[in-house]
This record gives C-alpha cells, structure tokens and sequence, in this order.
C-alpha cells in the first residue's frame, strides 16, 4: 500500500517536473498570442474588438479580397505589420542577446557591446542626413553595422589569435567611435528636418512599419534566429571555457565568428527597420534563463517567445497610451531596468540562500 | 492700439544722446551709437526678416546655415543674387555661434534667440559684440522683435507700413471668421515633419495652431501638448478636412498623402484638400515678413465662401513693398507649388488670369 502511494507519488512527481519544463513555454506562448491579439484589437483608431477579430478572419479566409474601408487597411495595413515587424525584432533582439551571452559567458552582454547597434545607428544617421530614405536606408543600415564588427574582428585579432577580453575592448572601442560619428551627424544635421529624424530614429519605433518593412527585414531576422538555433548545441559548448569547449571538438573561434556575424545580421536588420531598440537583448535571456534554465536548448526558443510578447507588448503600449507616439527606447528601458534589477537581485537571493 | 502697445512692448526710442537704444525680449538694453550697418542674424527667419525690413541685402553680413538654404531654395536668392554668398560660418544650424567667424564679419549687432538659455548667447556678449535677444511663438513677439530689427537699422518708419499691414490684415480676417459657426470650422491638422517621423502640435502658444484658428479652422491635434510624435492610425482618428504639409522638408509634396493607405482615405484626401505650405521670401509655416499672405492663402482656402482675396494681386502688392520686386506669375506658382497642387480643391481662385 504505502509502496504504491510512494510509486504513485513518484509518476506525479516526475509529470510534475515534465511539465514543469513545459510550462513556461505554455506561458510564453499564451502570453505571445494574448498580446498579438490586443495588439490587433486596440489603438488610437476605434476599432471595436469584434470588428477587429471579423477583419482578421475574414482577411485570413479570403486574403486577396480588396481592402477598402478604412477600419480594414488600420487593421490589416496599420496594425498587423507593426505586430509582425515588433514580434520578429523581439524574439531576434532576444535570441541575440542569448547568444552573445552564451559565448561570452557574460550575462551583461548585449548587441551594444559588440559595435554593431551603434554601427548601424552610424548608417542610418547618415543616410537620413544624405536624404536617403526607404530601401537604400537599410541597406545603408545594414552595411554599417556589419562593417563595425568586422572592424572590431580586425582589432580583436592579435598574432593571429582572438581573446574574449580583446574583443570586448574591441567592440567599446569601435562602438565609441561609432557614437562619436553619430554625434557628429547629429552636430550638423537640420534642426528643421533631419536633426529630429534621426533622433527620433535613434529611439527606436515601429510606427513607420509596413508589410513592405517586414518583408525586407523579415529574411535578416529569420535567417539569423534559425541559423543560431541550429548553433543551440554548439551555444552550450562554447559557453565552457575554450580549453574545454576544444576538447569536445568545438573551433571557439570559428564558431564565435559565426555567431556574430548572425547577431550583426539580426540586428543590422532589425535597427533598419525600427531604429535602435534596447534592453530586451539584456533582459529577456535573464528572465527567461530564470524560468527554464541554462539549456541554450531551451533558453533559445523561450527567449524568443518571450522577446516576441514584450516587445509586442511594449509597442501597443507606445502606440495607443497617448496620443503622441512613444519612442520605443524610453519605454523598453522603464519597463526593462526594474525588471532587470527585479530579477538580478531575485536571482543572487535565491543563491546566496542555497 | 495693438500696434501702439508692440512697439511700447519693444521698447524701442532714441535717447538724448542720439544714441539708439532698444530694450530686448530678455529686457536687456541694447545700445547703438548709430544705426547698425552690419547685422548678423542666428534664428532662422530673421536673416529675411533683416532683407525685408531693409529693402536689400546690403546690411545682413552673417546668417543661420539653414536661414541661407530657404535663400536658395526660395525665391529671396533670385531678388537678391549677392544674398546667397553671405557669411554662414557665424553659427551652426544649431544656434551655437562660431565667435571666431562672428568677429572675422565685424557685426554691429548680433540677432540671437533668448529665452533658450545663456549658452547660445555668452560667447556673443563676452566676445563684446552688441546683442539682441528675440522670442519665438506668437504674433506679438513677431511684432515686436521686427519693430526692434527696423530700429536698430535705423529704419523705424518702415516697420509701421509692415505692422500696419499685419494688423489690417490679421483684423480683417478676425472680423469675418467671428460669424462662421463653430460646426462650419474645418478640422484642420499641421504637420510639422512627415517624411521620417510624423509631428504634429497642439494649440497652446502654437503658432500654427494660432493661424488656423484666425482663418477660421479648427486645430486637428488640439489634444496634443506641444509638439509630439504621432502615427497614421491617430490622424485616421482624427481625421482632419484640411491637410496642410511644412515647407521645410524639400522632398515633401502632397503625393505623399494621396499614396498613403491610410491617409489617403481621410476628408482632406478625399475632398483633395491637401496644401503644403508656399515658400517664398521665407517659409510661409513659422511668423516672418510674409505672415499676413500666408493667413490670407489659408483663409481663402478654408472659408471661399467668405473670403475672396486677390492672393496673386496681394502677393504682388507685398512683394512689391517687402523686397522692392516685381513678381510674375512664374514667380507666383513656384512659391504656392501650382505645378504640385495646381489641382487641390480651392487652388482654382489662384490660377494666373
């Protein structure tokens, strides 16, 4: 009797812990698609939410049915693609932010500390200054942040070897200068025009997307999240010591390149697209390496459901509070820097108390 | 009486000794020991401003950067040819002056913004250069820092003509929105910036807002408290009658409305009653020289049914007395865009005859 209460105990215990590692990815997920749907649902434009919901399904059902009024194209032509656009940039921002965590072995890492936000805010600085608008202003964008880590490879490479230390000096060294160009740009750009277009770019916005944004910054941000996925396994080795990491087979250095070369293209396509947007890179592998654990296996794929709710979140947020938009940035870092310090101590309580 | 109590208001007189002596929006006595003969001019509308107000470009030696490019792109570098090569060194775009540059034009009296703070305006006075510190926003300060400009070129009669104007101008049209109902005002919104992010203002102390109001509109974006960001989906909110676009952004034209999903389904796309503000001796957007045409250009725009103004015969007239200049109608369609909004609803009444 009391062997089989025991045997019993155990199956619910081992089912507990199953689903245990399930569940937060339940709860990503539902969070992901409880925003999407808010974010489908409300705005500045009075939209009732079954109308919403009717515009959706009936565009689901019949896609090449003609938009006309204007609830649809807000709906379908507003709304929508600034929720894809927001979702991609927050699951890419977030798996980036896992990676070069990952390879650092630093939990304070961040797309920031490699140059390449700062070399693509370089390039659309420029380009805003030059009058380049639309396509050529990503590519611009793009070529930017991806020459500022190249620059910080060449840097980083010394007698022909790259240390972690050097790349990280490195990368502040090229993001300074980088900030420093930008800061010129702004020095003598038109207060009238484009002074103000580049600062509001350089807090981060979705307000100009559309499905034309998502579809040139979508193949950036999918390619580099699927390409690190595949790279999971090898996440989990480099995140050992290199000594280590070679025993089991692994280039570090190769590897390392690889990755970040996948981080610049994420980023570099999403800063394109939306500006500069911070924080989530920072917060969103904590919190969710606070939920399933250190696996990239899984920190993978629950940061990126989780990046994708936040900044889903985060951007309904800034659309419809008030009737001015809210620069991204500003919102990601109230939000981002409590639940970060929330977080951080949460995590050195529970420490220190084991 | 609102003449009288503006040139009170800029206190400008002549003292005993000859001397000219004005007291600044910042209440600073600035003192002339004659009429200034060389001007330098940091905020934007002034350096115009100086050009009108003297009749030819020979006093302004040093101008904004931005201040030259309106220059270029308007009308004023075509009248006054030589105005195009003046000194752009003596600030940057920001405000900040280069003293070096500043004193290699030898100025006797510098324009510069007050109410921004001591840093833009230190190195002036400390350089010992003769300072005028003016006030942007609304009509009165207009008013005021022109009549301070006139006097300090020792031209203190032709400010009157040019108030005189703003007044009978402004009156006028006061007079005859007062009597159209509040339900007949359109909805009107101003875009301060479009092509990257979209800005529009609220009403307080807006001096877009402040125009819209005298020819008889209703500002849009009253809600807003200052001037702020905003998306498509709120101006679909709002969903104004009357469009109007800045002249500041030089690759902004009225298509960009029309092609917009959005914006193109508003009133003021549908009823084509789109506008980007003209740009003639200065941008018709912010206060300057040319105010009193911009508000007669809005009215006739808003209100045809109750305003019937000759604006070609006004433009004529006003260019005649500002810059001593013969406009023709060549002149007239590139400073109110006919060949961009030639087909807006109400341009009509502004086709050449």
């Amino acid at each position: 009797m009391a062997a089989t209460a025991d045997g019993v105990a155990d199956d619910v215990r081992h089912r507990w812990s199953r689903a245990g590692a399930l569940a937060p990815f339940a709860v990503f997920t539902a969070l992901l698609a409880l925003s999407v749907l808010v974010s489908l649902c409300v705005g500045r434009f009075s939209v009732s939410v079954p109308r919403a919901i009717e515009i959706l399904f009936s565009f689901i059902t019949n896609p090449g049915r003609a938009i006309e009024a204007m609830d649809e194209r807000i709906v379908l032509l507003v709304r929508t693609p600034r929720v894809v656009l927001a979702a991609f940039s927050g699951a890419a921002l977030a798996t980036a932010g896992v990676a070069l965590q990952g390879v650092f072995r630093n939990p304070l890492v961040s797309p920031e500390v490699l140059g390449i936000s700062q070399g693509a805010a370089f390039g659309g600085a420029l380009a805003i200054t030059l009058g380049i608008w639309g396509i050529p202003l990503l590519a611009v964008v793009f070529v930017s942040g991806l020459s500022a880590l190249i620059f910080v490879g060449l840097l980083a490479r010394i007698d022909g070897r790259t240390e972690i230390i050097t790349v990280i000096l490195s990368g502040m060294v090229v993001g300074s200068l980088f900030s420093a160009f930008v800061s010129l740009l702004q020095f003598i750009a038109d207060p009238n025009s484009s002074l103000p277009a580049i600062v509001y770019w350089l807090m981060g916005s979705f307000a100009t997307a559309t499905w034309e944004r998502v579809l040139i910054s979508a193949p950036g941000l999918l390619i580099g999240m699927g390409l690190l996925w595949t790279l999971r396994f090898r996440l989990n080795v480099l995140s050992l010591d290199d000594a280590e990491a070679r025993s089991l087979g692994a280039r570090p250095e190769l590897e390392r390149w690889m990755i970040f070369g996948l981080v610049a293209l994420v980023v570099g396509s999403q800063v394109a697209v939306s500006g500069i947007v911070g924080w989530i890179g920072l917060v969103i592998p904590h919190a969710s390496r606070l939920m399933v654990g250190h696996d990239h296996r899984r920190v993978l794929p629950a940061s990126a459901v989780l990046g994708a709710a936040f900044m889903v979140t985060i951007d309904t947020l800034a659309r419809t509070v008030t009737a001015a938009e809210i620069p991204l940035g500003v919102l990601t870092a109230i939000v981002g820097a409590p639940v970060f310090a929330l977080l951080l101590r949460r995590h050195y309580r529970d420490r220190s108390a084991r | 009486m609102a003449l009288a109590a503006s040139i009170i208001g800029a206190g400008a007189s002549f003292s005993l000794a000859d001397d000219i002596v004005i007291t600044d929006h910042e209440n600073r006595e600035v003192r002339l020991p004659a009429p200034a003969e060389r001007i330098v001019t940091i905020p934007m509308p002034m350096a115009s401003g100086v050009i009108a107000l003297d009749g030819s470009d020979s006093k302004l030696v040093g101008l904004n950067p931005l201040s030259l490019t309106a220059i270029r792109e308007g009308i004023l570098g075509k009248i006054f040819p030589e105005a195009n090569n003046i000194s752009d060194a003596v600030t940057s775009t920001d405000f900040m002056p280069n003293v070096e540059a500043l004193a290699a034009v030898n100025p006797n009296l510098v324009v510069q913004w007050g109410g921004r703070g001591p840093e833009i305006v230190d190195p002036i006075t400390n350089a010992g250069l003769n300072t005028l510190l003016i006030k942007y926003g609304t009509e009165d300060l207009t008013r005021q820092y022109m009549t301070m400009v006139a006097t300090a070129i020792g031209k203190p009669e032709r400010i009157t003509e040019l108030v005189e104007w703003r007044d009978k101008v402004e009156k006028d049209i006061a007079a005859k929105t007062a009597a159209i109902p509040e339900d007949e005002r359109p909805n009107v919104l101003y875009l301060g910036r479009s092509l990257s992010d979209i800005t529009a203002s609220g009403s307080k102390g807006n001096y877009n807002a402040w125009y819209i109001d005298l020819a008889g509109g209703k500002n849009a974006a009253a809600e807003l408290e200052g001037s702020v960001s905003i998306n498509r989906e709120q101006i679909a909110q709002w969903d104004p009658e009357v469009i109007l676009l800045n002249s500041f952004e030089p690759n902004l034209d009225v298509s960009w409305v029309y092609d917009d999903p959005i914006l193109s389904l508003t009133k003021a796309a549908q009823n084509k009653r789109v506008y980007k503000m003209p740009l003639g001796g200065y941008r018709w957007d912010p206060p300057n020289q040319e105010s009193p045409l911009t508000w007669m250009w809005l009215a006739d725009l808003l209100h045809p049914e109750v305003f019937d103004y000759d604006l070609r015969a006004e433009m004529k007239k006003a260019y005649k007395v500002l810059y001593n200049y013969e406009l023709s109608d060549a002149d007239i369609d590139g400073i109110i865009w006919t060949a961009q909004q030639g087909d807006a609803a109400g341009y009509d009444q502004f086709k050449a005859n």
